[in-house]
């Protein structure tokens, strides 16, 4: 926000002094009640399930297995309603702890996962039939390993609740890189959520998260462009594949970034949930009304944290999450206090809870569906936000095929140059940010909580001696016959990915062996290093 | 803020290392050097220190700069750091990440820049500028090195990385001290009580590859050194040099100094280098009990007038004997914990030798007598300046002075010497229970064979100090 006169909002919408009843063009019709077409106010749920407000949950995920599985049951019993687990560096990028390129970072950005046997590790005495299980970690794995861990502790997959993230056109750009061409990444993603229609369906295994791909500095209008663009990317790809479009449009669910201009996010979550009930009944022609209102969770801003006076960022999570709780989101993780020192901990992630819980029952926020319905300035941010993400999809959509899009860089030019418009508004003071270029202190002053955000843990170099151990002890021939499987897949166009994964996967390979099978059968070197320099420098 | 400078401009070579994927902090000071006219090579994520430092190579670039959002960093960087140094350029690292301990680490082990959440644009810029001139200036120009001593770009930074408390920074010796330990890259904490003077020694470090961290604080008090020593540890996380310069003038022949003053002054130039050493050393002995040595260096500051004796000036001149004993007796004690203890006897015009000449003639802290102190301003051929001796303390902080402790250094106007320490005279045989009369035969004799003391010093003479 610039302190111009001629205010705007964050995304650079012109903003007037205030605003009337002639600003909201629609009228009611166009944003209609909880509950109804065009979903503007999202659901209308019974007085229980609205007092029950959204789903609690924070980012988690910390060394091995088990050690993550403490950090879980910790936060369940800390009042987590859900569970939201993401992987270290090297189980982001699909590779396994003992890879010499993953060593340093074992546990340490997350939890290490490679395994079946880590799957069950991790979820062992977690109420997966009473809370969601949110995966921020490669899908088709995730899903695979899920669905094979259930049973060992005597859940049917069939009940399973929770999301996986589908990063196909955006992953490789933008932090998420398992190094996997275009064309398979899109296989993993629709093979991996016909699976879950079939074996997991209460499993909404579509997650959009168009969270990580906005919090290097895109604004919010960009960030749910490229969002609406990959889901309908992905549902045309569905479609053509003859799943019909109310099977799957339910399990769609969208994770978005919540950034300081609060109304801005709000306004943002009510064009979001009128442009996909539009779409997906004009363009996809979905009926089932659980088609057309669709689940969004948010994950506030680690991009608006400040490693300059750590507390302020106490501040700054409440005040979005305040802001997500009068959107009606159906989930919520704040970023915490010390994330740009770390990944969460304890007392980092007992605050963000205990944030929410003090929204969520004391405000009575939940009371009322929808609570700023009706603003001028809000409907007026609203229908604007709504035309602009529109406009921005159709010029998109307009220059070609996404794929080739994706594989071309334009997507990372637009990853890129939000980075450079983001540091260099910092920088000139334009983006005014409390602590960093206004009211700072010198660093000998600024103590306060940088205790507890500056501690270090060391990678889990007894998780990588444990897997190397592992190794030798599995049986080859099933290893063996898994992997080729894979690679043949891989190699067929035509083929699923997800049953021979499975299969692999329960037959004790690991996820990067899998996945060196998936380079390979696409004619690519195993080694996913191999494959990034074969592809040079990308500036 | 320009570019470095040089016809060609300045290059560098930027990522992430292994599978650190936030790009976020690579690309915005890589924008941000392209805009100040740099050439930047950017490598984005997936980075080995093996690819960093052959794209370096095939690109001639001067320096590498890596921007870290995971610990993953630490296992790369001597990797990282032995490749920088054996193709002679430099290394950069920044990220929110890097806590001031990790800084101080990263400039520990030989990182020629470092910069943590705190870090501004034109900070980062000033340094890097810095480090592309050094690295230039190391390969481009080593001939002019030669005839230069003094300040310039391109010189060596034998100092990089190392954290030095200065006390008395703010004027005379401890500015120009404070000031050259910058140019050789040391990080200076630096004590003074005049707070406002201290101010501007710190701006005067602003372009140097050092930096100033200012504490204003009395140096006579008891808790003065572990305040200071909390301060370096707070903002560097290790400390590894120490000089105790604090001083001031109380004057007077023995009938006239008043209690008063002679308690300030035993206590300024004895007690608070005493305190300084038990405190600092007591760190540095945990230190290296933990197994975390460091190499530690002290210098105290001794006179000629302890060394030799000053006319009028009992007082002082018997602190300053002191201070050398001192040095001479802490190296002894402080050795097995890997430190140094050195004094310096400087001779230079400051506000304590207003008889040395009309620069510092009204005791003040006039600006003719900083201007003096700073080795980098332009005071023509006077031996007496202040920044002739800074590089003498600045030798004895440094890796090429480990074996040296326990001695002392005399500096100034133009000459340098390592006096003599006392030496026992010819010895004679002493009767038990001498006679009055047996005294009187042998004592003479044995003052006749001893060599006589040196001339004591007075206010006329320069060595004066």
């Amino acid at each position: 926000m610039t302190a111009d006169d001629a205010a705007s909002s964050a995304a650079g919408i012109p903003l007037r002094p205030f605003y009337t009843a002639a600003d909201a063009s629609g009228g009611y019709a166009g944003i209609g009640d909880p509950g109804a077409y065009p979903y503007t106010r999202g659901r209308m749920r019974p007085l229980a399930a609205r007092r029950r407000g959204w789903i609690h949950r924070e980012l988690s995920g910390e060394g091995s297995p088990r050690r993550s599985n403490e950090q879980l049951q910790a936060l369940l019993a800390g009042g987590a309603l859900g569970i939201d687990v993401i992987g270290d560096n090297p189980t982001m990028s699909a590779l396994d702890p003992d890879h010499p390129m993953c060593v340093p970072a074992v546990g340490t950005t997350g939890v290490s996962l490679c395994r079946k046997q880590d799957f069950v590790e991790l979820l062992e005495g977690i109420p997966l039939d009473e809370i969601t299980l949110s995966h921020s970690l490669p899908p088709a794995f995730a899903l695979a390993g899920q669905y094979l861990a259930s049973p060992r502790h005597g859940i049917d997959p069939r009940v399973l609740r929770g999301s996986a993230i589908q990063p196909p056109l955006y992953s490789e750009d933008c932090s998420y890189a398992t190094f996997l061409p275009f064309a398979t990444r899109m296989r993993l993603t629709l093979d991996s959520i016909v699976f879950a229609l079939r074996e997991m369906p209460r499993f909404h295994a579509f997650l959009e998260d168009t969270y990580y791909i906005s919090d290097g500095g895109l604004d919010a209008v960009e960030e749910m462009s490229l969002g609406f663009l990959e889901i309908r990317e992905v549902c045309r790809r569905l479609l053509a594949r003859g799943v019909p479009v109310d099977s799957f449009a339910p399990r769609i669910a969208i994770l978005v970034n919540c950034r300081m201009d609060v109304f801005e996010e709000i306004a943002k979550i009510r064009a979001t949930r009128r442009l996909f009930a539009r779409m997906m009944r004009e363009e996809f022609g979905a009926t089932d009304p659980r088609s057309l209102s669709v689940n969004i969770a948010v994950h506030t801003s680690g991009l608006t944290l400040t490693a300059a006076q750590p507390a302020n960022n106490i501040v700054r999570g409440t005040v979005q999450a305040m802001a997500m709780a009068m959107a009606g989101v159906q989930g919520l993780e704040i970023s915490t206090f010390d994330e740009p020192f770390r990944t969460p901990s304890a007392i980092a992630h007992q605050v963000a809870i205990r944030t929410q819980q003090v929204i969520h029952t004391e405000t009575n926020i939940t009371a009322v569906e929808d609570p700023l319905g009706g603003s001028w300035y809000l409907e007026s941010l609203t229908d604007e936000l709504e035309r602009r993400i529109d406009a921005a999809v159709r010029e998109m959509e307009e220059l070609g095929d996404a794929g080739t899009l994706a594989e071309n860089g334009y997507f990372r030019g637009i990853f890129l140059r939000g980075m450079d418009r983001h540091s260099s508004a910092v920088q000139s003071g334009d983006l005014r940010v409390v602590g960093v270029n206004e009211h700072v202190i010198p660093p000998e002053d600024d103590r306060f909580l940088r205790d507890i955000a500056e501690q270090r843990f060391e990678p889990d170099h007894a998780h990588v001696e444990r897997i190397r151990a592992w190794r030798p002890t599995r049986g080859a021939a099933p290893l063996q016959a898994g992997l080729e499987r894979v690679r043949e897949a891989s190699a067929d166009p035509d083929a699923d990915l997800m049953g021979p994964i499975v299969a692999a996967l329960d037959a004790d390979a690991t996820i990067g062996e899998i996945t060196g099978c998936l380079r390979q059968g696409a004619g690519l070197p195993g080694d996913p290093f191999e494959f990034a320099a074969a592809r040079g420098t990308r500036a | 803020m320009t570019g470095p400078g040089p016809a060609r401009p300045g290059k560098i070579v930027i990522g992430t290392l292994g599978l650190d994927q936030h790009e976020v902090g690579a690309m915005a000071i890589g924008q941000i050097l392209v805009r100040h006219g740099y050439e930047v090579i950017y490598l984005g994520r997936f980075n080995t220190p093996q690819r960093l430092a052959a794209a370096a190579e095939q690109e001639d670039a001067d320096l590498i700069g890596v921007s870290v959002h995971s610990w993953e960093y630490a296992a790369y960087a001597d990797e990282l750091l032995a490749r920088c140094r054996d193709l002679g350029i430099g290394l950069v690292v920044g990220g929110s990440v890097l806590t001031e301990k990790d800084q101080a680490a990263l400039l520990a082990r030989g990182a020629d820049a470092v910069f943590g959440p705190y870090a501004s644009e034109a900070t980062m810029l000033r340094q890097i500028e810095a480090v592309v001139r050094r690295v230039r200036g190391g390969d481009d120009d080593p001939p002019a090195l030669a005839h230069q001593p003094g300040p310039g770009p391109g010189r060596a930074m034998p100092l990089a990385g190392r954290v030095v408390i200065v006390t008395g920074a703010a004027h005379g010796l401890g500015r120009a001290y404070a000031l050259e330990l910058c140019r050789q890259g040391a990080a200076v904490v630096a004590d003074d009580i005049d707070e406002a003077a201290l101010k501007e020694v710190t701006d005067a470090a602003a372009g140097l590859p050092g930096s100033v961290h200012a504490i204003a604080c009395d140096i006579t008090g008891a808790d003065a050194p572990r305040t200071l020593l909390d301060a370096a540890l707070r903002r560097y996380g290790q400390l590894h040099g120490l000089v105790a310069n604090a001083g001031l003038l109380r004057s007077g022949p023995i009938l006239q100094l008043t209690d008063s003053d002679l308690r300030l002054l035993l206590d300024v130039h004895l007690t608070a280098p005493f305190r300084l050493l038990r405190v600092i050393g007591g760190y540095w002995r945990a230190e290296s009990k933990a197994g975390r040595g460091v190499e530690a260096s002290a210098v105290l500051t001794t006179s000629a007038a302890g060394l030799y004796g000053f006319r009028a000036e009992a007082a002082y001149s018997a602190a300053k004997a002191a201070v050398a004993m001192l040095a001479r007796v802490g190296a002894d004690e402080l050795g097995r914990y890997g430190a140094t203890v050195n004094a310096v006897a400087p001779v230079a015009r400051t506000r304590l030798t207003p008889w040395l000449g009309e620069a510092a003639a009204d005791h003040g802290a006039g600006p003719a007598a900083d201007a003096a102190a700073d080795p980098a301003a332009d005071h023509g051929d006077d031996p007496l300046a202040a920044g002739h001796v800074a590089p003498v303390i600045a030798w004895l902080l440094g890796p090429a002075a480990r074996n040296v402790t326990g001695r002392v250094l005399e500096a100034g106007n133009g000459q340098v010497s390592a006096p003599s320490a006392w030496q026992p005279g010819p010895q004679f045989p002493l009767p038990s229970l001498m006679s009055p009369e047996a005294a009187d035969a042998l004592l003479p004799r044995v003052l006749a064979s001893a060599v006589p003391p040196p001339e004591m010093l007075a206010a006329q003479d320069p060595r004066g100090a």
